[in-house]
C-alpha cells in the first residue's frame, strides 16, 4: 500500500520498515561505489519547512533529496516567531500554490506535521515535532544498530537522558521494540515519565541500568535551553550520575557497548570528550546512515492522496467505551 | 391550551414513568390524568412512547458576551440551550471585561432579557478582572441576583485573597463555584498526564493538579462557613475528595460533573483532535467509571456541561495552540440518554433530578415538576427517534463537539415554557 506520508512510528508496519531499511541499504551502496546521483525523483521538488534550527537533520535531507535528483526549496521559517496554526494555514496555502511534492517539517508543536499532511496533497515528512515524533532518526539508528546485529531481536538498548522532551527516544524505542529489541530508559526520575509503555524498563540509577547488560547505551541530548525549568539541580551532577564519564567509558570499552547520539553532543555533559574517539563509538555512522534512510523515504512516499485522520478511538479501550450508532 | 395524549411522564422522584394526558392552559399544567377529555379549542398532541419531562437547567455555560461574540451570542448560546432541552443556564463570568461589577451584570442580564427566549442567570468573578488580587464588586453583584462567585477559566490562585472573599460574601447569602487545577502543576496544554501525553509528546496535566484544589477549596469553605460548588469534576481522586467532604457533614459542598467527563478519555484524542481538548481533561476509563459512580451515589449533585463555543478557526490550530473546551448544550441530553439512559445505566429520575432540579435548586430558583398547578416547563423527549449532530443541526455558533456529524438515537421534540412552545420538530 502506497504512502503519502510519514509522520510517525507508531503507524508503520513492520513490513514496511524492514522494506525501508533494506532499501537503505541499497542507497548506502549506491553513494558509496561513487555514483553520487539517481534520478528516482527527477523534476519533483522537496520544500524544507524548518520552525526549528536543526543543521544537522536539515542538511541530511537536503543531501538525500538532492541524490535523488529532486529539486530542494527552503522556505525560510526559521526565524519566524509565527507558529500558530492561523500562519501555518497561510503557509500550507502557499505551499500548495507552489506545487511542491514533499514537505520536510519540523516544528516544535507536538502533531503539527499531521495537521499540514492532512491540509496538502504534497508528502509530509516529519523531521521532528516537539515531543512526539522523529521516525528519519528512529530508522536510521535502527539501520546502524542492525549494520552492528543483522538481527537484532533479542539485543538490548540502554536510551539516556531527558525522555520526557525527546521525540528521539518515544521514536526509535518504538521502531527498535518493533524489531525485536528490549529498550529501558536511564534517566532522572524528573525527565523518565512513570507513565511511559510498560514494555520499557524504566532506571533512575546508572550501575543498577548497566546490570541489566545492554548492547548498546543511547545518549539523548540535554536539552540545555529547557534549564528553566529545573529538572535536575545541575550540568555537572547530571554527568556525574548520568553521564559517560571517563571511569564508565573504561568499563564500556571492557564490556564492548556501542555508543549512540543523535547529536549534536554537548561534552562533558551526556558523554566526556574520549568517548568520540572510541572504536564502538557510532555517533558517526548515525550521521552518515541519516542520508541513505531519508532518500529511502522519498523513494517510498507516493504524493498525491489524502492523509487519512486516525479513526477515533472508540471501543478500542478493553471497558467498553461509547461508541456512536453511525 | 394544549393537551398531551398518553406521554409517559418523568420525575425526580420515581424511577418508573407514569403514562398520562397533560393539559396545559396559559402555562400551567392545569390537568394531569388518563384519558381527559379534550376541551374545546386545545391543541391535542398523540405523546404516546415519549418522555415528557421537566426541562433541563444548565448551571455551567459560556455565552461569550461580552467580547467574544464571535463564539457565541447570548442569543445564539440560548437557542442551542432551547435545541438542546434547556430552559435556563447560568453563564461564566470569564468574559472581556469579566463579568465583576454590578455594571457588567446588569448590562449582560439586560441584553438576556432581549436576546434570549429563556431565563439567562449569570455568575459573577471572584476577583476583579479574574486575576485572583482584588475582590470582585461583590455586594453589587448580589443586588442583581448573582449568587454564584466564581472566575471559572482558573482557581482563584492565592487561597488567602479566596477565604477572604468567602467570609466576606457568605455573610450575604452568595456561594462560590470552583474551577479546580493548580496552574503550575497543569501547564497550558489541557491534556491529562498518562499514557497519552506521553504518546503524542505534550506536557500533560495530572489529575493532582484538580484533586489537590478541590481539597483546599472545601478546606477554605469550611474554615469561612461558606458554601463551595466543585465545578467540572474529572478524576477519581476528586470525586472522592468531595464524597469523603460530604460524609463528614460540616462544610457546605456541591459538585458537578460534565457528560463529557463521564463519556470519552484522553483515549479518543487519539491523533491531536482539538474537538476533546478541554479543561480539566479528559482522564481515563477508571475515572470515567468513578465519576459515574459518583453520579448515581449523588457526590455529584447536578450535570453541567461547560458549554464552550470556539470558532471551527480556533480549534483548527494544533492541539497545543487551540483553546481549550467544547460545547455540550445541544448534545447533553441526547448523550446522556444514548450512552446511560438507553443502556440501563441509569433512570430518567437522575437525569431530571441532576440536569434539571438540583441546577435550580442550586440557583434559588423553582423547580418545575409536571403536576397539576406546576408552570409549564417541560420538555416532550422521543426515544426511538435519532438526532444528527449536523453544522444545520446545531445553533451554537460553534460546533466544537466530538458529536459533530455523529448520529445518536433520541430527540428533544418539544420544548415547552409557560405559554410559549419554544420548539417544536
Ligand atoms: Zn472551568
Amino acid at each position: 500500500m502506497a504512502r503519502k506520508d510519514l509522520l510517525d512510528i507508531a503507524s508503520l508496519h513492520r513490513e514496511e520498515i524492514e522494506f525501508l531499511l533494506d532499501q537503505s541499504t541499497s542507497f548506502k551502496q549506491v553513494f558509496t561505489c561513487s555514483v553520487k546521483k539517481v534520478p528516482a525523483l527527477e523534476g519533483k521538488s522537496v520544500l524544507m519547512l524548518f520552525y526549528e534550527p536543526s543543521t544537522r537533520t536539515h542538511t541530511s535531507f537536503e543531501v538525500a533529496a538532492k541524490r535523488l535528483s529532486a529539486e530542494v526549496t527552503n522556505f525560510n521559517v526559521a526565524h519566524s516567531s509565527v507558529t500558530k496554526g492561523e500562519s501555518i494555514r497561510e503557509t500550507v496555502e502557499t505551499l500548495q500554490a507552489m506545487r511542491t511534492d514533499y514537505i520536510v517539517v519540523r516544528h516544535s508543536r507536538s502533531g503539527l506535521p499531521g495537521m499540514i499532511a492532512r491540509q496538502t496533497k504534497a508528502s509530509v515528512i516529519n523531521a521532528g515535532d516537539g515531543a512526539h515524533a522523529h521516525p528519519t532518526q528512529a530508522l536510521l539508528d535502527a539501520f546502524t544498530i542492525k549494520e552492528k546485529f543483522p538481527d537484532p531481536r533479542g539485543k538490548k538498548v540502554l536510551i539516556i537522558g531527558d525522555i520526557l522532551h525527546s521525540r528521539v527516544a518515544r521514536s526509535t524505542s518504538n521502531l527498535l521494540q518493533k524489531l525485536g529489541v528490549e529498550v529501558a530508559y536511564l534517566g532522572p526520575g524528573s525527565l523518565v515519565p512513570k507513565y511511559g509503555p510498560e514494555t520499557i524498563r524504566r532506571f533512575t540509577d546508572y550501575d543498577a541500568a548497566m546490570a541489566w547488560a545492554p548492547d548498546v547505551v543511547y545518549l539523548l541530548r540535554v536539552q540545555m535551553e529547557r534549564q528553566d525549568v529545573q529538572f535536575f539541580p545541575s550540568l555537572r551532577e547530571y554527568h556525574r550520575l548520568y553521564g559517560i564519564t571517563t571511569e564508565r567509558l573504561e568499563e564500556i570499552r571492557q564490556r564492548g557497548l556501542y555508543i549512540m547520539h543523535p547529536g549534536p553532543v554537548n561534552r562533558g555533559v551526556e558523554l566526556c570528550d574520549a568517548v568520540m574517539d572510541y572504536e564502538r563509538s557510532l555517533i558517526n555512522n548515525q550521521v552518515e546512515n541519516g542520508i541513505a534512510v531519508r532518500m529511502a523515504v522519498l523513494d517510498w512516499l507516493t504524493p498525491g492522496g489524502e492523509s487519512p485522520r486516525s479513526e477515533p478511538t472508540f471501543g478500542r479501550s478493553a471497558a467498553p467505551l461509547p461508541h456512536f450508532t453511525a | 391550551m394544549l393537551l398531551l395524549q398518553n406521554a409517559r411522564i418523568a420525575s425526580e422522584n420515581s424511577p418508573t414513568l407514569l403514562e398520562g394526558d397533560v393539559l396545559i392552559v396559559e402555562g400551567k399544567i392545569q390537568d394531569v390524568g388518563n384519558n381527559l377529555a379534550i376541551p374545546e379549542g386545545a391543541r391535542v398532541i398523540d405523546a404516546r412512547g415519549r418522555i415528557l419531562m421537566p426541562a433541563m437547567f444548565d448551571a455551567h455555560v459560556h455565552f461569550r458576551a461580552p467580547g467574544f461574540e464571535n463564539k457565541e451570542t447570548i442569543t445564539t448560546g440560548s437557542e442551542a440551550a432551547i435545541n438542546g432541552g434547556v430552559t435556563g443556564v447560568v453563564m461564566m463570568p470569564n468574559t472581556r471585561p469579566a463579568i465583576d461589577s454590578a455594571a457588567v451584570v446588569a448590562t449582560v442580564l439586560e441584553s438576556a432579557e432581549r436576546k434570549s427566549r429563556i431565563p439567562v442567570y449569570t455568575s459573577g468573578c471572584v476577583t476583579k478582572d479574574r486575576q485572583g488580587k482584588e475582590l470582585a464588586e461583590i455586594d453589587g453583584m448580589r443586588a442583581l441576583g448573582v449568587k454564584m462567585l466564581t472566575d471559572d477559566g482558573d482557581t482563584t490562585s492565592d487561597p488567602a485573597v479566596l477565604l477572604r472573599a468567602m467570609q466576606y460574601a457568605t455573610e450575604f447569602g452568595m456561594f462560590f463555584a470552583s474551577h479546580c487545577e493548580v496552574p503550575e502543576l497543569a501547564g497550558p496544554r489541557s491534556l491529562n498526564e498518562g499514557v497519552m501525553s506521553y504518546r503524542l509528546g505534550i506536557k500533560g496535566s495530572p489529575a493532582c493538579a484538580e484533586e489537590i484544589i478541590i481539597d483546599r477549596d472545601i478546606r477554605l469553605a469550611r474554615a469561612a462557613g461558606a458554601h463551595i460548588h466543585i465545578q467540572h469534576v474529572s478524576s477519581k481522586l476528586g470525586m472522592e475528595t468531595i464524597r469523603w467532604w460530604k460524609s463528614r457533614g460540616d462544610v457546605k459542598v456541591t459538585a458537578e460533573v460534565a457528560p463529557h467527563h463521564l463519556l470519552f478519555t484522553d483515549e479518543h484524542i487519539g491523533d491531536y483532535d482539538t474537538n476533546y481538548k478541554m479543561n480539566p481533561p479528559l482522564r481515563t476509563q477508571a475515572d470515567c467509571d468513578a465519576l459515574l459512580e459518583g453520579l448515581k451515589e449523588g457526590v455529584f449533585d447536578l450535570i453541567a456541561t461547560d458549554h464552550a463555543p470556539h470558532t471551527p478557526f480556533e480549534k483548527a490550530q494544533d492541539f497545543i495552540s487551540a483553546p481549550n473546551g467544547i460545547t455540550g448544550l445541544e448534545t447533553a441530553l441526547v448523550s446522556l440518554y444514548h450512552f446511560f439512559v438507553r443502556p440501563g445505566k441509569f433512570g430518567w429520575d437522575l437525569v431530571v433530578k441532576r440536569y434539571s432540579a438540583e441546577p435550580r435548586r442550586l440557583m434559588g430558583l423553582p423547580v418545575p415538576t409536571i403536576e397539576v398547578g406546576q408552570p409549564a416547563d417541560c420538555v416532550l423527549f422521543d426515544t426511538e427517534a435519532e438526532t444528527t449532530f449536523t453544522k444545520e443541526f446545531m445553533k451554537s455558533k460553534s460546533q466544537n463537539t466530538p458529536f459533530i456529524n455523529q448520529t445518536l438515537n433520541g430527540r428533544v421534540d418539544m420544548v415547552i415554557l409557560g405559554t410559549e412552545i419554544l420548539l417544536e420538530r
